[in-house]
């Protein structure tokens, strides 16, 4: 995906506006129920601007539903959110700054790519240049007038971003948006996000790939059963993700070692003969000394960095159990 | 008027312009079977209003009015599917991110969409009325008293109402589209309501199916035709296009409201 200063305006937003400033999405206990069924259950999460912010959880965490809360095309039964500064209940006031692509984006398979993406355009009051821009931006210009039913997958979902893209958003919320694309289609995605963090753009990026948003998040959300597990700054989170493993051949070692590490504060978990200490790896030498203080002399301290799909799960699994 | 535009450019689908051909052709058919039955000397008991009124000033929209039903089928599937379609493909999410004011939207899309109806129909009775005055002159038929100022005033009378026909159909339209937000559910209801409530019921319930929507908006064309071929207005024309109107109205409130609270999921 070509970039050029062109395509996108400059947005920076103002020192105040930034990790500790406005907020581009805020929302205080946004809960909305289908029935029985809790999809957003009490919701409450900051997204700073001028981020790219990850969104993470498992199939029916309810992320599609947060996100259609966002855009206004679903009604909140309880709480409150503002959105670039704006409440929800105003989505015209701040939807002409966001674009969005949700869950699989989707054409009008007999229009052209092009079509589609002027039927946006006349509706939200965009030049037709802007069309065109888009359609170079994506690599899609050469096929840009035939129908959308004879595009591949990966072109579907470029066609789709271009469609977020259309206004120069402040913030762009998208779901899934490396869906279909191949390994070279992802590194292109992957620049042009960071691209448009440079130009001061807030991106939402609601993700399955954890490895994918490793790479490229300053803040992550992470959602299940419509709560947040956590919402914070990225490294706040990857900075937890190592662990300690012990080894001994003494059951009895062992049961000392577990006892202190629980005692700081730290989660143990037995695996195979060995223990799991999520913690800081500098509690290492702090863990060795008191274990050498109780009698613990014959043991093997390993560090070892999760991944963030392992610490994710881990998350989960605490949460369930 | 972005989002009247914006429709606009869909009306490039080959769906849209298989509706209108659709339209045309049967219609066309239809009033040269109707013609040639007429011309040809057949008989029978439901020919004979026919035959009576060929040659008045109402001969011609006798023999053109005849696929009537027809048009209004056609028109009420092309809004129905046209609109629900938006849910059913998901691309109503995009439309209401770039235009949030729903109301705005739906005015705007069903503008085009009335349009595209109300052209797609006027071509319709056109090329149907030019066929039949082509058909005429070839087989020495005089056509004088449907272009006499009295026919001239029948056909415009004809044409008038059954636009206005056409669109209290699209707003019926609408209503189904909005409330059940899907292409298939859309048309399947579409299709019974004028099978069912307005054919089947209206049989055995003349009294009470006269004031049904359908009914109602087939009443004001059916006003310019003679009272045997008609469906004229039992209940009058002031009071049935009155009658028309506040189902038109009721068609455009209902769909608002809803539309305006409904949660968009697909």
């Amino acid at each position: 995906m070509p970039l050029s200063s062109d395509t996108f305006q400059s947005h920076k937003p103002a020192a105040g506006d930034t990790l500790s400033g406005t907020p581009a999405i805020e929302t205080h206990g946004l809960s909305k129920h289908f029935g029985q069924r809790k999809a957003v259950d009490g919701l409450t999460i900051r997204i700073p601007a001028g981020t790219i912010a990850g969104f993470v959880g498992p199939n029916g965490a309810g992320k599609t539903t947060t996100i259609r809360l966002l855009l206004g095309l679903v009604r909140p039964d309880a709480g409150s959110a503002t959105v670039l500064g704006h409440p929800l209940t105003h989505p015209e006031r701040y939807l002409p700054r966001v674009g969005a692509l949700i869950e699989a984006p989707a054409f009008y398979p007999s229009l052209s790519g092009r079509t589609n993406l002027e039927v946006l355009a006349h509706l939200g009051g965009h030049p037709r240049s802007r069309v065109d821009q888009l359609l170079e931006l994506v690599e899609l210009a050469d096929r840009a007038r035939d129908p959308v039913r004879k595009y591949s997958q990966g072109m579907k979902q470029r066609l789709g971003v271009a469609m977020a893209l259309l206004p120069d958003p402040d913030l762009l919320i998208l779901d899934e948006p490396t869906n279909g694309l191949d390994p070279l289609g992802i590194i292109q995605m992957r620049d042009l996000l960071r691209h448009l963090r440079e130009q001061g753009k807030t991106i939402f990026l609601s993700s399955h790939l954890l490895g994918e948003l490793e790479q490229v998040t300053d803040w992550l959300v992470m959602l299940n059963l419509g709560k947040a597990l956590f919402s914070g700054p990225a490294h706040e989170f990857l900075d937890r993700r190592s662990e300690l493993v012990v080894e001994a051949e003494e059951a009895t070692q062992l049961d000392l070692v577990a006892r202190i590490a629980r005692e700081a504060g730290y989660t143990v978990t037995s695996d195979n003969g060995s223990l799991r200490i999520a913690c800081p790896l500098d509690f290492a030498s702090e863990l060795n000394r008191q274990a050498r203080e109780a009698g613990a002399t014959r043991i093997v301290i390993h560090a070892r960095e999760v991944s963030l799909e392992e610490r994710f799960l881990a998350l989960l699994k605490g949460e369930r159990s | 008027m972005h989002a009247f535009r914006s429709e606009l450019l869909k009306f490039r689908r080959w769906s849209m312009l298989a509706g209108s051909g659709v339209m045309i052709a049967s219609t066309a058919f239809i009033a040269y079977l109707t013609f040639h039955q007429i011309t040809s000397g057949a008989t029978g008991p439901e020919l004979t209003p026919l035959i009576q009124a060929f040659p008045t000033s109402q001969g011609l929209i006798t023999v053109v009015g005849q696929a009537r039903s027809l048009i209004i089928v056609i028109a009420l599937i092309m809004v129905t599917s046209n609109l629900a379609a938006e849910w059913s493909q998901g691309t109503l999410r995009n439309l209401l991110v770039r235009e949030p004011n729903r109301l705005r939207l739906l005015t705007g899309k069903m503008l085009a969409l009335v349009l595209y109806v109300i052209i797609s129909a006027a071509l319709t009775l056109v090329i149907s009325a030019i066929l039949i005055f082509a058909v005429a002159h070839a087989q020495g038929i005089s056509t004088a008293a449907w272009t006499s100022s009295e026919g001239m005033r029948t056909l415009l009378a004809f044409f008038g109402n059954e636009m206005l026909c056409l669109v209290g159909i699209s707003l019926l339209g609408m209503l189904i589209a909005v409330l059940t937000r899907s292409v298939g559910a859309a048309v399947g209801v579409a299709l019974a309501y004028v099978l069912v409530p307005e054919g089947i019921i209206a049989m055995v319930w003349q009294q009470g199916s006269q004031w049904f929507p359908v009914r109602v908006l087939n009443f004001l064309p059916g006003s310019a035709f003679p009272p045997a071929v008609g469906p004229t207005p039992p209940q009058g024309y002031l009071t049935a296009l009155g009658v028309a109107l506040l189902w038109m109205i009721g068609f455009v409130v209902v769909s608002a409201l809803v539309f305006r609270q409904q949660d968009v999921n697909a």
